[in-house]
């Protein structure tokens, strides 16, 4: 270390400890963990999302003199994650990141999830995928209907990651009067070399596929997220062709029922602050991996999650 | 961005990436510094009869993930100690097996034969030199092939294997591997079959943890660190600890003897080997680039194939360098190739290639298999620039062997002396911490201890464990690619017998099978 960057360091961290006394003498009265907070991540380490929770972690500890211990408990959609939480301490020092989706989709499409949504309090969501439909811009189609006429001619391959999408995927090739044979491959980077190596002509991406879509080696035709996505403005969303699902899904902060309102909000603020603060190693993440933050908290989260049961039932119904 | 890029890409993340000290003014990268440490280290844990290359990978690949973490920057360093290691260990085998009559490693076994008669006639320091002149050389003509060959395979694969063909060569190399190791066919697929039966609780598609008895802990399956080490590592523990106690060890001291020979490498000595570790070399590489085989039979048909060729005065097994030589340039070329399968299509042949698996799947960012060599047009294909950074270490740790090796394996004859009642005990903590380190849990210790009975068990009954360990970790690939192939041929159950490779993999999967378990009165 040159005697520069020591400087730098010994500067911030200076700054850091006034920031950390500044807001411990404003604030007296607001909540602050009993303990350490045991933070369980449903994703596996080292991936984007368990970067994002990590970040975001870290950022915490720093900003509000709490203590986060990280964890990585991985498996089947988060359901081994919820089934983990649901009888842990409801005070707030412990809490989880999964997706929405382990709340609906791939709870309501097992038959003994071992969990209910009643079993948890939903503190706030953090950023959302930006979920397409794709494929390599060399086969020569340029917009969805190409694809259609193409899979009129031949049986097309569709890559997706999960049941969710293989049901979408499905009611695709109905509206259409196709069939696709649909390969559930492990995770959108399985799908983008699926389709790099032509072992499938279409395929889902949450995200993923955006930097060769701007390059031009890619071409996105829908988007399976309630809007469109940003980096494909022409691509139509499953709504618009008459498909009324979403493929994508959100990162979403959760705990055991029963955490004190006054300790959902305290998390769910200090989380907003640190994604809404643009100079955050978490927030620079999020924007560059997720297109930037989605935090619903409070009555707006739990009408999401609702609207996402109603919405994962009108989906199994109408695929099976 | 082309190959070259690639190439260069990877040798400046090796090099220049993080620099951790600094020497003569020139910055030394950590990843520099983690392959000359797992260097030294293999070395050390080679000369030390008992220990071995997989049990030191085994060890620290937990508690250098705990240090380094899972992301894609921590891959490079932790394979750059693993590659060491391996690289080390095989130099030090040699060393107990020459002076003292002792293989450190089972593949030494062929090197006391030689070795040690010339230790008798007071030439320990010749047989060394020769033993490091023979093993860097083999292992730099495997890397060679390696370097050469991976990419042309895996882009060979990636071009014609689609997802039925995928299936059906994995389970092709699963029955090559059960029909080729260990004594008995039917026992290997055995072994081969509980592997993918312990690997399949909890996992596939289904939210619903299947198998898992309704074991909460057991909800996302057998931890793989639990499973291998288990089998491996603990079980062996077992097994020796219950031959300790039937022998009650004789107490054979051992002696060194005066060394007064010439003890010198001339460059007549290295013109009367090279000709056998060319052949040696050779055998070691085609036999590391098959999955399952192993360095110890590479060692012995080179040295069988050495006494075959040997024209000069006196036999094999009177102290000859060319059978050390024969011996060690074997064993050492399997290391290099066997990486061939790992990266051109991520199914590891041995044990230390199971650990480079493992590594490869704990630390996000690299999937060894056909789309590591692919290039991706206008941009730079990040696992291809660590397969290459791979390929800068292993080259690397190659000139190490050649400069440094020799004199710090003449350094550690004094491995042998640690008492095997002591080692053991170290061996058992050193890998039940190391698990715990990773996984941070008790079960974690009971699922490790519960294979390491499994691992005694199998010992017990002659039955290997290495197709058990290579079916664990392979077990969800194959569940996987079944899957994918039924999906991708719209659900057609006959999806492996729809092309021709697919239906020639099957086809040779069982002739295989039939042709080892036939034959194996005769080879046994």
């Amino acid at each position: 270390m040159t005697l520069k960057t020591a400087k730098k360091v010994l500067v911030s961290a200076a700054l850091g400890v006034a920031a950390v006394g500044l807001t411990a003498g404003s604030a007296a009265a607001e909540w602050k963990p009993k303990g350490p907070i045991n933070f369980m991540i449903a994703f596996t380490a080292g991936g984007g999302a368990d970067t994002q929770a990590r970040l975001i972690a870290s950022e915490l500890e720093k900003r509000k003199g709490w203590k986060i211990i990280p964890s990585n408990v991985t498996g089947k959609g988060g359901a081994v994650l919820a089934r983990k939480i649901k009888d842990q301490p409801n005070d707030g020092t412990t809490i989880g990141m999964a997706v929405n989706q382990t709340f609906g989709y791939n709870m309501l499409a097992t038959k003994n999830p071992g969990y209910g949504i009643k079993d948890f309090s939903y503190i706030t969501t953090t950023a959302g995928s930006q979920m397409g439909v794709y494929a390599k811009t060399e086969k020569g189609w340029k917009t969805w209907d190409d694809v259609v006429k193409a899979a009129k001619g031949k049986t097309l391959k569709i890559g997706v990651m999960g049941q969710k999408l293989t049901d979408i995927a499905f009611l695709l090739g109905q509206k259409h009067g196709v069939k696709f044979n649909i390969v559930v491959l492990r995770g959108g980077r399985a799908v983008l070399n699926a389709i790099n190596a032509g072992d499938v002509d279409v395929g889902f991406g949450a995200g993923i596929q955006n930097k060769a879509v701007r390059a031009g080696t890619l071409v996105q035709f829908l988007s399976a997220e309630d809007k469109r996505v940003k980096v494909s403005p022409n691509a139509p969303t499953l709504a618009e062709l008459g498909i009324p699902f979403r493929g994508g899904s959100k990162f979403l902060v959760f705990g055991p029922k029963g955490i004190p309102a006054d300790a959902q909000a305290e998390i769910a603020k200090a989380i907003a602050d640190v994604l809404n603060d643009k100079s955050t190693k978490a927030a620079d993440f999020v924007g560059k991996a997720f297109g930037g933050p989605q935090l619903f908290t409070g009555p707006a989260l739990e009408k999401q999650i609702e609207d996402g049961i109603k919405e994962s039932q009108a989906l199994l119904k109408a695929s099976s | 961005m082309g190959f070259l890029d690639h190439i260069w890409l990877g040798i400046v993340a090796v090099f220049s990436a993080d620099p951790v000290l600094t020497i003569a003014g020139i910055p030394i990268s950590i990843t520099i510094t983690m392959v000359f440490s797992g260097f030294l280290g293999g070395i050390v844990v080679g000369a030390t009869p008992g220990l071995g290359g997989p049990f030191a990978m085994a060890v620290s690949l937990p508690i250098l993930v705990s240090i380094f973490g899972f992301d894609v920057d921590a891959m490079l360093p932790v394979l750059g100690f693993l590659i060491g290691i391996m690289k080390g260990a095989t130099l030090g085998g040699a060393v107990p097996a020459i002076l003292f009559n002792t293989p450190g490693t089972p593949d030494s076994l062929l090197t006391t034969f030689d070795g040690y008669p010339m230790t008798r006639n007071g030439q320990s320091g010749k047989a060394l030199r020769v033993a490091h002149f023979s093993s860097v050389s083999g292992d730099s003509v495997s890397d060679i092939v390696l370097i050469v060959g991976a990419p042309f395979l895996a882009v060979f694969v990636e071009r014609f294997l689609d997802f039925p063909e995928k299936a059906a060569l994995i389970i092709l190399s699963l029955a090559f591997i059960a029909a080729v190791v260990g004594a008995n066919v039917w026992k290997g697929l055995l072994a081969a079959l509980m592997g993918l039966f312990f690997a399949y609780v909890s996992t596939g598609q289904d939210n619903y943890p299947r198998l898992s008895l309704g074991i909460e802990e057991l909800g996302n399956g057998f931890p793989v660190i639990s499973a291998v080490l288990g089998v491996l590592i603990i079980g062996e523990v077992f097994k020796a600890l219950e031959d300790m106690w039937r022998e009650m060890r004789e107490k054979a001291e051992i002696a060194e003897i005066e060394q007064s020979g010439d003890n010198k490498l001339h460059w007549a000595d290295i013109r009367r080997i090279l000709p056998f570790i060319g052949i040696s070399a050779s055998i070691g590489t085609m036999i590391g680039a098959l999955p399952g085989i192993g360095s110890t039979l590479a060692a012995t048909l080179g040295y069988a194939t050495g006494r075959k060729f040997y024209k000069g005065d006196g036999n094999f097994g009177d102290g000859l360098p060319e059978g050390v030589a024969s011996t060690e340039a074997a064993n050492s070329a399997v290391s290099g190739a066997n990486l061939i399968p790992v990266l051109s299509l991520g199914i590891p042949g041995n044990v230390a290639a199971v650990f480079i698996v493992l590594a490869t799947e704990t630390i996000s960012g690299f999937n060894p298999g056909p789309d590591v060599f692919r290039l991706i047009p206008n941009q730079v294909n990040p696992e291809m620039v660590i397969a290459f950074g791979l390929f800068t270490m292993m080259i690397f740790a190659n000139v190490l062997n050649w400069t440094l090796g020799g004199v710090f394996m003449r350094a550690t004859g004094i491995m042998v002396k640690v008492p095997k009642q002591r080692l053991l005990p170290i061996v058992l903590l050193l890998t039940l911490t190391a698990i715990y380190v990773q996984e941070t849990n008790m079960f974690a210790i009971y699922v490790t201890l519960g294979f390491g009975f499994l691992g005694y068990l199998m010992r017990k009954l002659d039955i290997s464990v290495l197709p058990f360990v290579i079916a664990f970790i392979l077990a969800n690939r194959l569940e996987e690619s079944m899957r994918q192939a039924f999906d991708a041929t719209g659900s057609n159950p006959w999806f492996l017998f729809q092309s021709p490779i697919a239906v020639a993999f099957i086809l040779l999967a069982i002739g295989v099978t039939v042709f080892f378990a036939r034959n194996q009165k005769a080879l046994g």
